[in-house]
């Protein structure tokens, strides 16, 4: 599964990079590496770009370099909403 | 007194870690801002007196990593590398210290002087997040100083134990980190074979070995002409093979996880987030800030404001100085005599200097609204907002508001796309700016659409000639994107940083670096120019015609006995006389010179030398076809000006169309061309841009003098 297929309130986990060169670069900086977990805070107004967050971090990148991160779907759908209770049960980047 | 030791200082860290404010703190006004060699990258040096030191900090631009991937980074790490400063201070942002560990590593592995500056450590300790500091400097090999920029605490502290780790009094470990055996076996081969080679003695081999493993192509050029290359590279397949066949993955890759899992162990050691986290303000702000449906009014709204600080606020202020130069051209003329240094001085260089000055309050103005939004954080969410509809364009989100700002002036708006990181994307947004019909060509339409169509047909002509700036602009873009820019094409990988609210202190010293900066370069190239086309249009002078003139003078003077009619008449007599010698200085000549190849537009040659002295500013093109037309002082207002341009035979709807648009299109005036060269820092692309932009008008402005002549 990629990034981009994922929708606003997933959480996931990193399995791996597709991307190459300076988008993978990019991504790997940012702290995208294998088995970081995030979850999908929302989508631009427009549609495009998309809002993850992990270990801190809110992270904004577009459908096309969403592309290039493979994920695995991790808890259930709705469980990392932007604001909302279910966060006690599980910490992010631990 | 003894002399001062000198403390070379480098502060590097992450984008938004409170790098410049501590920077700022530290070194008060003692700074100035240049460029790093060969980039248009601002470099912001100063120094503080401290103790028997002299300590100068160089603040390197905020990255998140070292690679050789993005020119901030390159310049951070070549400065690093060729400067070799004493000591070199890593500023990390204490609430988001996970994150901000991966340079630190990274700068570890190029075993410099390391000291860390754990910053924002106030909101650590307000956020109940417990970090254990001593513990943390075991694992880094280096002293760790708790300072906060904002509540200025630390700071001595800091500047303590820069002054220790100079004298050797602290000693910097410079700890390994370690890595997978298959890659810790490589580096260490690659190292042993480096160490044969006495040139690479200004690196750290070690550090060259890892960036070797990385494919950091930079490294790459450097070492591949030497003969022990030929191992290397062998060593390299081999690590190569192996992490494929074990990790399925490059060492690229293995070697990033391997920092992170460093700074993730670190973590888990020395940091303890409070046990029941409360949301911060970031989420409840985004929450609506950013919703799907409030998402973009918001933005519209924060753009609306910004331009109407630069502009509504600004205009008095710029019509303020204007009178003041008036004022100051008009005393000087009446100190003077009549001559050609009276000229020089009002008309040259007072009208040159003022023209510099009169965009200072625009740029000032601009630049607190941009600097509050780019360290509140909101900045970053305004191109996340907009991305979509600016990257079908080929531009960035970020390029949004330096082009809104391109409507009020170009000169600040070029000036803001500093905002933007890449290159390609600047360029492009730069090239779409000046597309933007800016203040300085509204009374150029006001006049025409005024003079020859009905207000309710005027307003709509108008709003044609603006539309059609905003969609050639974006097509050009588009273009340029896809041809001349396309190499260079910017990942959209961006952090949201949490809001903060910015220190006053900082948005004022970077907005007075940016003016300081606008004078200092550009205006310099601005007031040449100025100076340029003023001597064009004075120059060569018919000697005759000032004859002429006195003779017509003195007629006046004997023959009409009432006063008022005898000075009307007087500056009728000027008008003519000035007018004619306009027509025989060089931009009279200009004009008429281009005359064969404006016809086809339904320009004649008094068009041309508007066209031309409009170069200085656009709205001169009004006040030159007031010359022109012997007329003196006119504005656009001006409804003298505007009936004889009506009854003009040379002159008709079609010609007002095709002028409108040409102005809107042609070359740019020279304050902001000396601004667009500043900031692209090479006349190449500026010429090319001066090309592409005549060579539309001229298209345009043919097709629409033609369009114009069938329908009206």
């Amino acid at each position: 599964m990629l990034l981009s297929d994922l929708r606003v309130g997933d959480k996931a986990e990193v399995t791996g990079l597709l991307a190459d060169s300076s988008v993978r670069r990019r991504i790997l900086d940012m702290g995208l590496v294998k088995g970081t977990r995030f979850k999908v805070l929302r989508v631009a107004p427009l549609g495009d770009p998309i809002e993850i967050f992990f270990k801190g971090v809110y992270l904004s990148l577009r459908k096309k370099e969403a592309a290039g991160v493979q994920v695995q779907k991790k808890g259930d759908v709705g469980d990392g909403m932007p604001i909302g209770s279910q966060r006690s049960r599980w910490r992010f980047g631990s | 007194m003894t002399a001062l030791k000198e403390v070379k200082v480098a502060l590097a860290g992450n984008p938004n870690c409170g790098k410049s404010s501590l920077f700022n703190a530290l070194t008060g006004l003692h700074q100035k801002v240049g460029n790093f060699s060969g980039v248009t990258i601002e470099k912001h040096e100063g120094y503080v007196d401290y103790r028997d030191y002299r300590i100068r900090f160089v603040d390197l631009p905020g990255t998140y990593s070292l690679t050789a991937y993005s020119p901030e980074e390159l310049v951070t790490r070549n400065y690093l590398i060729e400067n070799s400063p004493d000591i070199v201070v890593n500023v990390l942002e204490g609430p988001n210290l996970e994150r901000n560990l991966l340079l630190t590593t990274q700068l570890m592995e190029m075993e410099v002087d390391l000291l860390v500056a754990l910053n924002m450590f106030d909101e650590v300790q307000a956020q109940g997040i417990e970090i254990d500091v001593k513990q943390l400097q075991c694992l880094l090999g280096c002293h760790i100083v708790p300072t906060s920029a904002k509540k200025k605490q630390g700071l001595d502290s800091l500047l303590d134990h820069v002054i220790r780790v100079y004298e050797k009094d602290i000693e910097v470990k410079k700890n390994k980190l370690a890595f997978r055996p298959e890659l810790d076996r490589a580096i260490e081969q690659i190292t042993e074979l480096f160490s044969h080679e006495p040139e690479l003695g200004k690196y750290n081999l070690r550090w060259l070995a890892i960036k070797l493993l990385e494919n950091d192509k930079e490294v790459y050029n450097v070492v591949r002409q030497y003969p022990a290359w030929v191992k290397i590279e062998l060593i390299l397949q081999h690590a190569m093979r192996e992490t494929e066949a074990v990790y399925k993955a490059d060492p690229e890759i293995i070697i990033t996880e391997d920092r992170h899992a460093f700074i993730r162990g670190a973590m888990q050691e020395c940091m303890k987030l409070p046990r029941d986290k409360k949301q911060s303000p970031t989420d409840y702000i985004d929450l609506i800030v950013l919703n799907r449906a409030l998402g973009l009014p918001i933005f519209l709204f924060v753009v609306w404001v910004i331009f109407h600080m630069t502009f509504t606020l600004g205009t008095p202020m710029m019509d303020g100085l204007d009178h003041l130069f008036g004022a100051l051209a008009d005393t000087v003329t009446s100190l003077l005599p009549n001559d050609t240094l009276r000229s020089v001085l009002v008309d040259g260089l007072i009208a040159g200097v003022g023209g510099v000055l009169i965009f200072l309050p625009n740029i000032l103005l601009l630049f607190i609204g941009l600097s509050f939004l780019e360290a509140s954080g909101y900045m970053a969410r305004a191109a996340f907002v907009v991305d979509k509809v600016m990257h079908r364009f080929g531009l960035h989100g970020k390029s949004f508001i330096p082009m809104i700002t391109g409507f009020g002036c170009s000169i600040p708006a070029i000036m803001a796309t500093r905002t933007l990181k890449s290159r390609s994307d600047r360029l492009a947004t730069i090239m779409v700016i000046p597309f933007m019909s800016c203040g300085a060509k509204l009374p150029v339409y006001v006049l025409l659409a005024g003079a020859f169509f009905r207000p309710a047909v005027a307003a709509n002509v108008m709003f044609g000639i603006y539309m059609l700036g905003i969609v050639f602009g974006l097509f050009s873009a588009l273009v340029m994107k896809k041809t001349v820019l396309k190499s260079e094409s910017e990942p959209f990988v961006m952090e949201l940083p949490p809001y903060r609210w910015p220190s006053l202190r900082s948005v004022l010293v970077q907005a007075k670096n940016k003016a300081m900066m606008y004078l200092k370069k550009a205006g310099t190239i601005i007031l040449l120019a100025v100076l340029l086309i003023w001597t064009f249009s004075n120059y060569p002078k018919n000697p005759e015609l000032d004859v002429e003139l006195d003779r017509q003078i003195a007629v006046i003077e004997q023959t009409i006995v009432d006063e008022e009619q005898k000075a009307h008449a007087i500056v009728e007599a000027e008008n003519k006389i000035n007018t004619a010698q306009l027509e025989y200085s060089l931009a009279g000549r200009a004009g008429k010179l281009l005359e064969p190849v404006i016809k086809p537009l339904g320009f004649d040659w008094r068009i041309g030398i508007a066209l031309v002295t409009g170069l200085a500013a656009k709205e001169v093109v009004v006040s030159t076809m007031g010359t022109i037309y012997s007329l003196g002082e006119t504005d656009e207002t001006s409804s003298e000006l505007k009936t004889i341009l009506k009854n003009d035979p040379a002159f008709d709807q079609a010609t007002a169309l095709s002028l409108m648009v040409f102005v809107l299109l042609y070359i740019p005036c020279v304050a902001a061309v000396g601004v667009m060269r500043k900031e692209i820092g090479e006349w190449k692309s500026v010429a090319f841009y001066g090309a592409y932009a005549l060579s539309a008008a001229w298209i345009f402005s043919f097709i629409t003098y033609r369009l114009a002549q069938l329908v009206v």
